[in-house]
């Protein structure tokens, strides 16, 4: 290669005063690397340049320092360089970096267990609530069916004993009847030995609220108090003692019973 | 070369990359005269020159990291920082229009086909005129008002390839006149 034709061809003062093309730069940057006389004619005339420049040097307005170094300074705390802060070693900075790894996973794990344990409280949580539910509703069901056993068994009793009275051969049996049908529409059982009075309501209308159905003897032509239908008595009423009777009678009252009947309201007669 | 540096250039480039303000200070006071110099050249508005000069520190100051002293001296990097800021600063459109209407009022005038402006015997620019006109209208044009070498060839309609052998030999003859 030629060198002196090279130095000698221009290219080296347009580099240094940045009219070269991209790849004409290339070219100067590498043969610079290879030639040091191209290097050096390189850093000649860069220093004359600089030379000459201090030589017509202007000096710029002196207030002007001032402005470019607080946009500098201003400029710094906006964009703080890298450099100012230590650099941590190299062995500090990976331990480090490996001690927040740890930290990290660590807490990470933490996070799903809390999350997971979460998870499962809640999932516990209804399922007690579910089984509570089904336990209170056991309970109230066996309560209302221990309930309606009692009912029953009431209930039971109470026709076993109508049962053995109506099989009782000392029972005198007295259908009453409605003046106007034929329906039985009560029975009345009359104990010939103990004179102990039972009514067996069977088809009487359910009275009105402030009435009571009531019972009557016929005692040698006048009517004597057998007492009050309880309206909780649904099967067999036990009555007053009656010594002696030829026929007995329902009439509707006011609540309570009265002392004389009132006959307009006869409701079922029947004679022994 | 020996300017009264106070720092050796290796040791103020190490300085400065570490962003120590009294370097830059340095910097500034040893420096800011010779690029103020390069800017006014180019530019010939006052008011922009010293905005330029602030941004031409500002980008140093941001860019010093990506300076290589292997690649050449620091001032030769600055002054390129410098020259560039320049070229687009008049070569934008604002300023342009406003150097048009300039132009309009102030009736400036063409002579021997070479811009005449107000920066031409200032700063760097003097040592052009110690060229031969041919050269010197390629160095003005090329370095000081930045058009391509192309747009040099249609603007005085000469072939691309002259311009560039024409150009190369008056960089010669300027770093004759330089090293004088």
């Amino acid at each position: 290669m030629d060198l002196d034709a090279y130095i000698q061809s221009g290219l080296i003062e347009s580099y240094v005063l940045g009219l070269t093309s991209a790849e004409e730069t290339a070219e100067v940057e590498r043969l610079r690397s290879q030639y040091i006389e191209i290097d050096d004619a390189i850093n000649d005339f860069a220093l004359n340049l600089e030379k000459k420049a201090f030589e017509n040097a202007i000096s710029p307005p002196p207030e002007l320092k001032e402005k470019i170094f607080a946009a500098i300074h201003n400029d710094h705390q906006a964009n703080p360089p890298a450099l100012v802060q230590p650099a941590y070693d190299e062995p500090t900075l990976q331990a480090r970096i490996r001690n927040i790894r740890t930290w990290r996973i660590i807490a990470a794990a933490s996070i799903i267990l809390f999350i997971v344990s979460a998870a499962l409280n809640l999932y516990f949580y209804n399922q007690y609530n579910d089984k509570q539910e089904a336990y209170q509703a056991l309970l109230s069901e066996r309560e209302s069916l221990q309930a309606n056993n009692q009912i029953y068994q009431t209930q039971l009793k109470e026709w076993q004993s109508a049962a053995a009275m109506m099989a009782d051969s000392t029972m005198a049996t007295v259908k009453m009847r409605s003046p106007k049908g034929k329906d039985d529409a009560a029975t009345v059982f009359w104990n010939t030995l103990s004179k102990d009075v039972y009514v067996m309501v069977n088809k009487l209308p359910e009275p009105r609220t402030g009435r009571q159905y009531q019972l009557w003897a016929m005692v040698d032509g006048k009517h004597v108090d057998a007492g009050v239908l309880d309206l909780s008595c649904t099967s067999v009423c036990k009555m007053k003692n009656i010594p002696k009777a030829e026929a007995f009678a329902i009439t509707l009252e006011k609540e309570g019973g009265n002392k004389v009947p009132n006959l307009k309201a006869l409701y079922v007669m029947g004679t022994i | 070369m020996n300017n009264g540096n106070l720092y050796p250039e290796s040791e103020l480039v190490s300085l400065l990359k570490q962003r120590q303000e009294h370097a830059f200070n340095y910097l500034y006071d040893h420096y800011a005269g010779s690029l103020y110099s390069v800017i006014v050249s180019i530019v010939p508005d006052r008011e922009l020159s010293n905005d330029l000069l602030q941004e031409v520190f500002v980008k140093i100051w941001r860019q010093i990291e990506s300076y290589d002293n292997t690649k050449g001296r620091l001032f030769t990097w600055m002054l390129n920082v410098a020259r560039n800021a320049s070229i687009d600063a008049i070569r934008s459109k604002n300023f342009q229009q406003s150097k048009q209407n300039r132009e309009l009022t102030e009736n400036v005038y063409e002579e021997g086909g070479s811009v005449q402006t107000n920066t031409d015997h200032i700063g760097l620019r003097k040592i052009v005129h110690k060229l031969k006109d041919e050269y010197r209208l390629l160095v003005e044009l090329s370095y000081f008002e930045g058009y391509t070498q192309d747009e040099i060839s249609k603007m005085l309609n000469i072939p691309l390839g002259t311009v560039k052998t024409r150009l190369r030999s008056a960089l010669i003859q300027l770093k004759q006149v330089i090293k004088a």
